[in-house]
């Protein structure tokens, strides 16, 4: 049992990393993605890596199946049980307009139809105090209209749950009772959080994707099983860490961004390792970028997420916390394309795996960012991964100088247009997780992964004046890999608003502490061994009568002043100001970890080996206001460790690509990362 | 194209930098201000204007903020032209000069210089939360001169090469009823323009002043291309149509709102000649908010996703006579424009619908139908005001039924208040939360439905205000399709009074009280009998039509539960019969007709 194993389902590939614990070797496996039966992938990756289950003490996964049943509206038949009076909350929703000059705008859909929204008499208040009991017959109706109308799974949400549990818990065992089969999930399971929409989507979603989550898991843990794992199964959530089998199948809809989220806690690790507290991942693939903040080492999280939410549409809110993820329509496959005004766009449209970019050759015309990174020379069309494909550097002209003539520019001229724009698009991105949200780029260094993350790292570290880039090895495989060191999470988030003041003191201390041992007693039915398992607290604060409040961490030896301080301080920093009103607490959080053991990475030798045993063919390439110059060109892995490398030069690996600006300077650090370091203008 | 010393990606460049300029100073506005009504309701807007007034980039938070910070703009460069300098501020919020909406809404505008060349300018506008005036919090339903409605700016420097002008500061903390509120806000949004003035400076670095400037023209000239291709693509003709506004807002006769748009290759002329005069109640729109209004009517009709700069604005003409409600008279009350506001939008889109059926929607409920309520809480001895705004129906098109529960065209991303929220900062009980079915809107393509919500009062007394308009005239169906129902408040008193009204003004309601609030179905679009089977079995199993309505408006028979179509029955209805009175009936009220008609 010296293994621990990662499989990473994304929409292309199946991602595999096993490390063994006892040597810290690595194993990389990659497969194509098996959509309908993303078990066989698992299987498939495990079988072709040639990995023993039965050595494997830890199996974590990141799935995409959750998400992929909610875009694709494949989940099952929910039937949506409320306080009486508010059946439509579901559809009223929030009311906003997003995108405000559309005259026909389309709001979001209810995943519930009207007819299967049933109400039942209840009332609570917000103080928790019952002004209706539960009407326990309204409940066997709806139970028996379930049953006849071939309901698939119940969603219960009342109003101000989140201070009541009891009706809903009362309505659930009914239902359950009267309705076996039928799974049943209830707001206080998922979110205690107040704000009725919020919280009966995210319950009506939970109900949505269970069955089809609950049958995958189910099914994949069987087979692991058969195949000789005895090790503890986990599944990736959205919340940056880990969560038992059990428990996922269950509450599945915290593996809604159960993917991306294993590259985040990863650069975090990569970072840490490296010293430097403060990142920004960013994830560059072939259809989209992806960013992310981690400052002192945490990863931000938030509890607004919405699925689906675009500029131009309002999406669906999930109260569940996830990691703070901005993501653009910017990846190798974007296409560029001019509009009916003479504007130049690149993406959101990609020409994805099929057709492809114009060079891969298998029919695509359109030029797309890869085509362009293929005109100015900064990629290998006899390298790409690794040989195993061999890009059209023809087609590739071909497409970028169509769209060059349409704009009076030569072919590499739009090609570097291209990449400026693509760059800008992600610039806004970067921009939008930084400076709109209180930090300073300058304070943070760049973590770059993905298939194209390494070819645009060094451009939009200088446009953004970042003055570190950190590219970890096997980019392409990143997010499997972060898996691997990712601790188990629970979040648990009640609203309860309370005055801080000396008075309350007392109580706001044993609220947060009462949470704190319900949370801890959570692991205890996990199953999962772990090393440690600890509480972070958290409450949401705010001056009374305002709308927005900042989650504030409280420490177990806080008196009210040193809580008060430290609200402001992070107040003034996300809003500027501090007044002297008073304050209160609205929600208390509490995030459960369970610290599992970190595996020691291996370092990579050759130290003293000069640094031309990693050169290979210089080769001409495009730099912005250059022009066209001689590039050396490396190989990755024979780079020796600590030497340093001037740009321009072009770093090629298999699966990637990284791109040295002159003005630059590259080195490959003891763990295989590759370290770019610029002097920034203060 | 001219020879230019930019290619045409470090145009886009330098445009998406400019939009983001706009935008992070929207951001650092919202980040910054002390008033929820900025970083909440989100009732500010941000724009980077061109040295000669022209619109480069804005970021809004509602529609009517659309290309307006441009007027302001030019009034600051004609009042003070030759004497900009490097670290001024300007301040104007007259209702009567260019760019000012209400005098809550307050514009700063400030040069932006790189190497001693004036380059831009940074704009925003923003809802301070009181300036005076006879009422709390200033703007008032009941005001009869824009004196009672707060203090007026007329375009004044407020910051003098980077010094606050301390006697205008004074005047200010003076002539408001919470300065350290208003005095924060005010330089929150004086230091957000510094955050665009950034952007462009490092931009001019980077490309250059000239290089700046040549891709703000070529974007304008890009804008006005775009426009040109979408209008020439649009049925030319003059279209006109005639709307009535309830009442002036003080209970007078309705308002007729009367558009003519003329459509032809290279211009899109709107002529409000035969709008009513000038009101007596501060319903009367400010020039300024009229422009932006058609601006965003535009807009939503030729491109809605269009960059709104000034070159894509270049085909509109607007025409507007003096002394009428959406060009008003000094010193007339302006401080609810959005009551007669919205209509201006509402009665080029009525023009149009005909022709472009798959553009426009058929009316939705218009009002903001916004409500107060307010009082002293029992609990608490302690002032409570729940202000917000309603959202109801929208109409249906030709491709699409009306949604549900939106938010009406003056507001955007404006977030209603969820139930749990009142009921926990406020004394109500929200009884019920709901959609609405009215009735009405049927068509080929159904009107979305409106809301019911009940609160009950939990005070010994609370002062409810609401201005729900379209009241008495509907929203509007077309094509064939049913005129939507209207907007109403009903009150039923515990002494078991019951009062149906459109506007309550500071209403005083014991304990026990219920408001129930409704909002308006959106009309609908084609004949009913037109509408598919499956679709009007759906309707009803949801509870969106009655069984009867689907029988004798869509002539499907139902049958059972679960609901089925009874296909004979239907085929047989829909042969025999026509469709009863669904052809877009325009309705007489108080002896006023709305009408619509196509000349050319």
């Amino acid at each position: 049992m010296s293994r621990r194993l990662a499989v990473d389902i994304g929409g292309t590939f199946t991602d595999l990393v096993a490390l063994d614990e006892s040597t810290g070797a690595l194993d990389l496996g990659k497969t194509l993605t098996t959509p309908g039966n993303f078990a066989d992938g698992v299987l498939d990756a495990i079988a072709q890596g040639d990995i023993d289950l039965a050595d494997v003490s830890q199996f974590v996964h990141g799935t995409t199946v959750v998400i992929n049943a909610l875009t694709e509206r494949t989940g099952c038949r929910v039937a949506l049980v409320t306080t009486r009076g508010f059946r439509d909350v579901l559809e009223i929703q929030r009311a906003n307009r997003t995108d405000m000059y559309n005259l026909l705008y389309r709001k979001p859909s209810p995943f519930v139809p009207r007819a299967l929204r049933f109400e039942v008499r209840e009332r609570v208040t917000w103080k928790g105090e019952v002004l209706e009991p539960l009407c326990e017959e309204d409940v066997l109706e709806v139970a028996a209209a379930c049953r006849r109308r071939g309901v698939e799974a119940i969603a219960i949400c009342f109003l101000h749950a989140y201070a009541h549990v009891e009706h809903e818990e009362r309505a659930k065992c009914l239902l359950e009772e009267a309705c076996p089969g039928i799974p049943v999930s209830a707001s206080y399971e998922l979110t205690r959080e107040w704000r009725e929409y919020e919280r009966t989507n995210t319950t009506v979603l939970n109900a949505y994707v269970r069955p089809v989550a609950d049958a995958y898991l189910a099914s994949l843990a069987e087979q692991l099983e058969a195949r000789g794992l005895r090790g503890s199964m986990l599944a990736m959530q959205s919340n940056g860490g880990t969560s038992s089998f059990g428990r996922s199948r269950r509450l599945p809809i915290h593996l809604v961004e159960s993917g991306p989220v294993g590259g985040i806690i990863g650069a975090a690790a990569v970072a840490r390792q490296a010293g430097l507290a403060n990142c920004i991942a960013f994830d560059m693939g072939g259809t989209t970028a992806k960013v992310s903040v981690i400052e002192s080492g945490d990863v931000a999280i938030r509890t607004d997420y919405h699925l689906e939410r675009s500029q131009t549409w309002a999406g669906y809110p999930l109260r569940i916390p996830v990691v703070d993820i901005v993501e653009v329509g910017a990846g190798g496959g974007s296409i560029a394309w001019l509009d009916e005004g003479g504007g130049l766009h690149v993406g959101p449209r990609s020409a994805g795996a099929s057709p492809g970019p114009a060079c891969y050759n298998r029919g695509g015309d359109l030029p797309t960012v890869t085509d362009a990174n293929l005109v100015v020379g900064r990629l290998d069309a006899g390298y790409f991964l690794g040989g195993r494909m061999t890009l059209n550097g023809e087609n590739a002209r071909r497409a970028v100088a169509t769209l060059g003539e349409q704009v009076g520019l030569g072919v590499d001229d739009a090609a570097m247009g291209i990449l400026r724009l693509v760059n800008a698009n992600m610039q806004a991105a970067l921009e939008r997780v930084t400076v709109e949200r209180g930090h300073d780029p300058r304070d943070f260094a760049l973590v770059a992964y993905g298939g194209a993350g390494g070819l645009h790292a060094s451009s939009l570290a200088r446009q953004l004046h970042v003055g570190t880039i950190l590219v970890p090895a096997a980019p392409g495989q990143f997010s499997a890999w972060g898996m691997l060191l990712t601790d188990l999470r629970q979040d648990f988030v009640r609203t309860c608003v309370t005055p801080c003041t000396p008075a309350t003191w007392e109580h706001v201390r044993s609220e947060i502490g009462d949470l704190a041992s319900e949370a801890l007693r959570g692991f205890a039915e996990e199953r999962v061994v772990v090393e440690r398992a600890w509480a972070q607290l958290y409450v949401d604060l705010r001056y009374a009568g305002q709308e927005h409040t900042v989650l504030t961490p409280i420490h177990d030896d806080d008196d009210l002043d040193r809580l008060l301080e430290r609200f402001h301080g992070l107040h003034e920093r996300a809003y500027v100001f501090r007044l002297a009103d008073p304050v209160e607490v609205v929600n208390y959080h509490v995030a459960a970890w369970g610290t599992v053991r970190k595996p020691s990475l291996r370092e990579v030798g050759g130290g003293s080996a000069p640094l031309s045993v990693a050169r290979k063919k210089d080769r001409r390439v495009q730099y912005e206001g250059l022009g066209w110059v001689s590039a050396r060109v490396f190989e990755r892995d024979r780079i020796p460790v600590d030497r340093e490398i001037e740009g321009p030069a072009v770093i090629e690996e298999p699966a990637a690509t990284t791109i040295v600006l002159p003005g630059q300077t590259l080195r490959r650090d003891r763990f295989g990362n590759l370290i770019l370091a610029e002097e920034v203008t203060p | 194209m001219t020879a230019c010393t930019v290619d045409l990606f470090t145009v886009e460049v330098i445009k998406r930098a400019l939009v983001s300029a706009a935008e992070q100073m929207f951001v650092a506005l919202g980040r910054t201000a002390k008033s929820s009504v900025i970083y909440e309701v989100l009732d500010y807007g941000c724009a980077v204007v061109d040295r000669t007034g022209r619109m480069v980039a804005q970021a809004n938070g509602i529609p009517p903020f659309i290309g307006v910070l441009t007027d302001a703009v030019r009034d600051v460069l004609a009042k003070f032209h030759g004497r900009i300098r490097p670290g001024d501020v300007f301040m104007t919020n007259d209702p009567y000069m260019g760019g000012a909406t209400h005098q809550n809404d307050v514009v700063l505008v400030a040069p932006v210089f790189f190497d001693g060349e004036l380059v831009l300018f940074a704009a925003s506008k923003a809802h301070w939360n009181d300036v005076g005036g006879k009422d709390p919090g200033s703007w008032s339903p009941s005001a009869t001169d824009i004196y009672q409605e707060g203090i007026q700016f007329p375009a004044v420097r407020l910051v003098s090469a980077g010094e606050e002008v301390e006697d205008i500061v004074e005047m200010v903390a003076r002539n408001v009823r919470a300065p350290e509120l208003t005095l924060g806000d005010m330089r929150a949004q004086a230091a957000s323009l510094q955050v665009a003035a950034r952007r462009v400076a490092e931009l001019c670095g980077k490309f250059g002043v000239e290089g700046v400037l040549e891709a703000i023209e070529i974007s304008i000239d890009q804008g006005r291309r775009h426009a040109l291709a979408e209008l020439r693509s649009l049925p030319h003709g003059v279209y006109e149509a005639e709307e009535f506004i309830d009442d002036d807002g003080l209970g007078g006769d309705p308002v007729p709102v009367h558009v003519r748009v003329t459509l032809s290759d290279d211009e899109f002329v709107v002529d409000f000649t035969g709008t009513g005069k000038t009101c007596a109640g501060p319903i009367n729109c400010p020039l300024s908010v009229l422009i932006s209004t058609v601006k965003f009517a535009y807009q939503s009709v030729l491109s809605p996703h269009a960059a709104p700069n000034e070159g894509f604005f270049a085909p509109l003409r607007i025409v507007v006579p003096e002394d009428t409600v959406f060009n008003p008279r000094r010193p007339a009350p302006i401080s609810t424009y959005w009551e007669s506001d919205a209509y201006s939008g509402d009665v080029i889109w009525r023009a149009l619908a005909a022709a472009l059926p798959d553009r426009i929607p058929a009316g939705h409920f218009l009002s903001v139908c916004g409500t107060t309520v307010s009082g002293i809480s029992d609990e608490t001895g302690k002032w409570f005001f729940s202000v917000e705004p309603n959202a109801g129906g929208w109409g249906a098109a030709a491709g699409k039924d009306g949604e549900s529960a939106l938010v009406c065209t003056n507001d955007g991303e404006t977030y209603i208040l969820s139930a749990e929220v009142a009921e926990t900062r406020y004394p109500l009980l929200v009884e019920q939360f709901a959609l609405h079915a009215a009735d009405a809107g049927h068509g080929a393509r159904r009107g979305g439905l409106g809301i019911v919500k009940d609160y009950r009062i939990c005070n010994s007394r609370a002062s409810v205000t609401a201005s729900f308009g379209r009241h008495l005239y509907p929203p509007w169906g077309f094509a064939g399709g049913q005129d939507g129902s209207q907007n109403r408040v009903e009150v039923y008193y515990p002494d078991g009074r019951i009062d149906r009204r459109g506007r309550l003004s500071g209403e005083s309601m014991p304990a026990g009280t219920l408001v129930r609030f409704i909002t308006g179905t959106g009309g609908g679009y084609g004949d009913p009998m037109a509408r598919p089977l499956e679709e009007v079995r759906a309707d009803v199993e949801n509870g969106y039509v009655s069984r009867e309505a689907a029988g004798s408006v869509y002539g499907v028979v139902l049958t059972g539960d679960p609901v089925v179509v009874d296909v004979r029955a239907t085929e047989r209805r829909r042969a025999g019969e026509n469709s009863a009175g669904s052809t877009g009936k325009l309705e007489g009220l108080k002896g006023k007709t709305p009408k619509v008609s196509k000349t050319s």
